[in-house]
């Protein structure tokens, strides 16, 4: 079981209020902890059975400043109501007040990368420092007690919004993260296009033959994506997104893989040529460290297995067939 | 060649006649003695670079272990069968590409200092092998020779082996810190060999390590001297311009050292776990090294495409039978069969095999094949 000692955190001077939305100034975020998220579902729920459980805000010189509630108040908004129950603080403690902000929504939801990062920067501001988020704050938020993570974690809190949002909707794990905050802003923007309709570990092999390549040519991103798509073409002029980055994935793998791939392409041609059966499954050994080629086919009878080794033999006497084969 | 400021001596060894004459050799540099280990993973705690900031510390222990050990090679490439005796852990130089820093759970250096534990072992380990040629060295887990000003050890080394004719002791080293080994009269058995590289290698990646020159030039002083010498053309590294550095190097050697007096070559090519890559960027910035074209290996190490790496070897190899040392003994390190039979035009499929290749030559130095130790070996 979890045991985290912060000591006792208990606002100071609550009372429930009725307030004009107008009144809560939503500029001021220093206590926010949500992020990208729908507004429908709770919608749905004010209509239906009101507002159950009230935000709490600050009382501030001009208005108030929304401590807990983010989703309710904008929910609120959204729906065009004039006013909100609401319970006040008259507590001062900034990091009080955030850290019952958090703990409120750690126990009924689990947080998203984006919102953790910026707990932790938040804390941060509040004159946290590293040392103890990375003891105590970063097993509070279920995560990796490393340095490494809270880097990581602390320049996700630093980068452009369409970042985050990116990071919040793919559910980007953390070596994915990780690849994508090695680039500058300017080129994190223009990375998100090809990276958005890609699996995760696609999206990892991009965003590393891209930094390795920009590492090793001292050529700028913009450049190296040029000559990716002209190095791999799929034939038809117009690409869905999803085609477009597979065929960027693959544009970069030749030019990180220069001989590796010219090699890929050979065996593939030779098997091409050779009209090697689709039935049947043949593969080099990886990345042609090993000098076996593999060969696997499926059959449900004796006919059918009887057929493969015939069309097997038929390759083996092609004079083509050791094209496969050469090294 | 990081300074050592610290040393920190387990209290169970204080009186250890090696830790005696360690401390005795650093003047200046404060000992502590210590309980455990727990007093330097304070001190590296808030580090930055506790890999770099290691290389700072010593740590003089007891050996729990056995000190030699086989070489462990790496999985599905063929082997040498070496023996490793691992004396110390860790080194004062900081090479871009050295395994240790993701191979060594500890940062600082290690030496063992129960001298007297090791002699038995090696004593067992003889009468083990009952008279059979055994390659032994200690430059596995650390340079044989970087700390031996401090340590002295070579010359303990030297003085046993140099009585058990059928072990071939390899001291295998960066540095030029050769006083302890010109130290004791020359035997046949005692290799010392240096790992080589293009001096733009050298120079970049290998931070703390003499020009490679000043090695060639040290090999050629302790080869006249009459001690066998070998070399290690490894990690060999691609980049614009490999060939011709890697020429001037080969030419400078086989001008410099007769090649009847060099024992072997090795050759291997870069080669990592993909662990380390991480660690190169944030370690070396300006170290390019890791982008050349690697792919995963049968043992899941980064290395270079191996049509690339027999290009390599094949032209390496050339070079060195261009400048007279066609009768060198060569062999990999970390390669497979193919490797062997494309570049070498030799296939030795077991560990024992390659072992054979590298067995006493009469041509150029003394069979040790008749000969037999005292204690078996």
């Amino acid at each position: 079981m979890l045991k985290l000692d912060f000591g006792e955190i208990r606002i100071e001077g609550m009372r429930y209020a009725s307030l004009p939305l107008a009144k809560i100034n939503l500029k001021d975020e220093r206590f926010r902890t949500s992020y990208f998220f729908s507004l429908e579902r709770l919608i749905l729920s004010i209509e239906k059975a009101g507002l159950l459980s009230p935000p709490l805000v600050r009382q501030a010189e001009k208005g108030y400043i929304l401590v807990s509630g983010w989703k309710r108040v904008l929910a609120c908004r959204k729906m065009g109501l004039p006013s909100i129950n609401v319970l006040v603080t008259e507590d001062q403690d900034d990091l009080r007040l955030f850290l019952a902000s958090v703990h409120e929504n750690l126990a009924v939801r689990e947080l998203s990368l984006v919102e953790k990062a910026e707990v932790l920067r938040t804390l941060l501001k509040f004159g946290v420092p590293k040392n103890v988020l990375l003891k105590s704050y970063l097993p509070l938020l279920s995560l990796p007690t490393t340095g490494v993570h809270l880097d990581v974690l602390l320049c996700l809190s630093r980068a452009e919004n369409p970042v985050k949002r990116f990071v919040g909707e793919k559910e980007v794990p953390l070596p994915v993260l990780q690849f994508l905050l090695r680039f500058t802003p300017v080129d994190q923007k223009l990375l998100l296009p090809l990276l958005l309709p890609l699996g995760q570990n696609k999206q990892k092999e991009i965003l590393e033959d891209l930094w390795d390549i920009n590492r090793r040519d001292n050529k700028p991103l913009r450049n190296i994506l040029e000559e990716a798509g002209r190095r791999h073409v799929l034939g038809s002029p117009k690409l869905s997104p999803q085609q477009e980055a597979e065929k960027m994935r693959l544009g970069l793998k030749r030019i990180r893989h220069p001989q590796l791939s010219s090699r890929e392409d050979q065996f593939n041609s030779a098997r091409q040529r050779i009209r090697w059966p689709k039935e049947i499954a043949i593969h080099p050994s990886l990345n042609f460290e090993g000098e076996d080629i593999t060969v696997s086919f499926r059959f449900k009878n004796e006919k059918e297995f009887k057929a493969r080794l015939e069309q097997l033999q038929a390759m083996a006497r092609k004079k083509e067939f050791p094209e496969l084969l050469s090294r | 060649m990081r300074e050592i400021q610290k040393i920190f001596v387990d209290k169970e060894v204080l009186s250890f006649p090696l830790t005696k004459r360690i401390i005795k050799r650093c003047p200046g540099v404060p000992a502590a003695v210590v309980r455990n280990k727990q007093e330097l993973d304070v001190l590296l705690a808030s580090s930055t670079d506790p890999t770099g900031e290691g290389k700072k510390y010593l740590w003089l222990s007891r050996h729990k272990g056995a000190f030699v050990k086989p070489c462990p090679c790496t999985p599905h490439y063929v082997g040498c069968n070496y023996f490793v005796i691992n004396l110390a852990l860790n080194c004062p130089l900081d090479c871009s590409y050295c395994i240790l820093q993701v191979y060594l759970a500890n940062p600082w250096i290690t030496i063992y200092v129960n001298l007297n534990d090791l002699w038995t072992e090696l004593d067992t380990f003889g009468r083990e092998k009952k008279g059979k040629f055994v390659r032994i060295g200690t430059g596995e887990l650390s340079d044989s020779l970087a700390l031996d000003h401090i340590t002295q050890t070579s010359s303990e080394l030297i003085s046993y082996f140099a009585r058990k004719s059928k072990v071939l002791l390899e001291l295998k080293t960066k540095t030029t810190n050769i006083a302890g080994v010109l130290d004791r009269p020359a035997a046949e058995n005692i290799v010392l060999s240096w790992s080589l590289n293009s001096e733009k290698i050298a120079r970049e990646e290998e931070k703390g390590a003499p020009p490679v020159e000043d090695r060639i030039e040290t090999a050629k002083v302790v080869s006249e001297k009459g001690l066998p010498v070998g070399f290690h053309f490894d990690p060999l590294i691609l980049y614009p311009g490999w060939e011709e550095d890697y020429a001037r190097v080969v030419e400078k050697l086989l001008c410099s050292v007769i090649p009847s007096r060099i024992r072997w070559i090795s050759l291997g090519s870069l080669r990592f776990p993909p662990a380390l890559k991480p660690i190169i960027e944030k370690r070396f910035p300006s170290s390019r090294i890791i982008y050349g074209e690697l792919i995963q290996g049968k043992d899941g190490k980064l290395r270079y495409f191996k049509p690339l790496r027999i290009e390599l070897y094949q032209k390496i190899i050339a070079l060195i039978k261009y400048w007279g040392g066609g009768q060198i003994p060569f062999y990999f390190c970390m390669e497979d069969t193919e490797v062997w039979e494309r570049a070498l035009k030799k296939t030795p499929r077991r560990k024992e095999e390659v072992e054979l290749i590298l067995s006493p030559r009469l041509n150029g130095s003394k069979s040790m094949a008749s000969k037999s130790g005292p204690s078996g070996y």
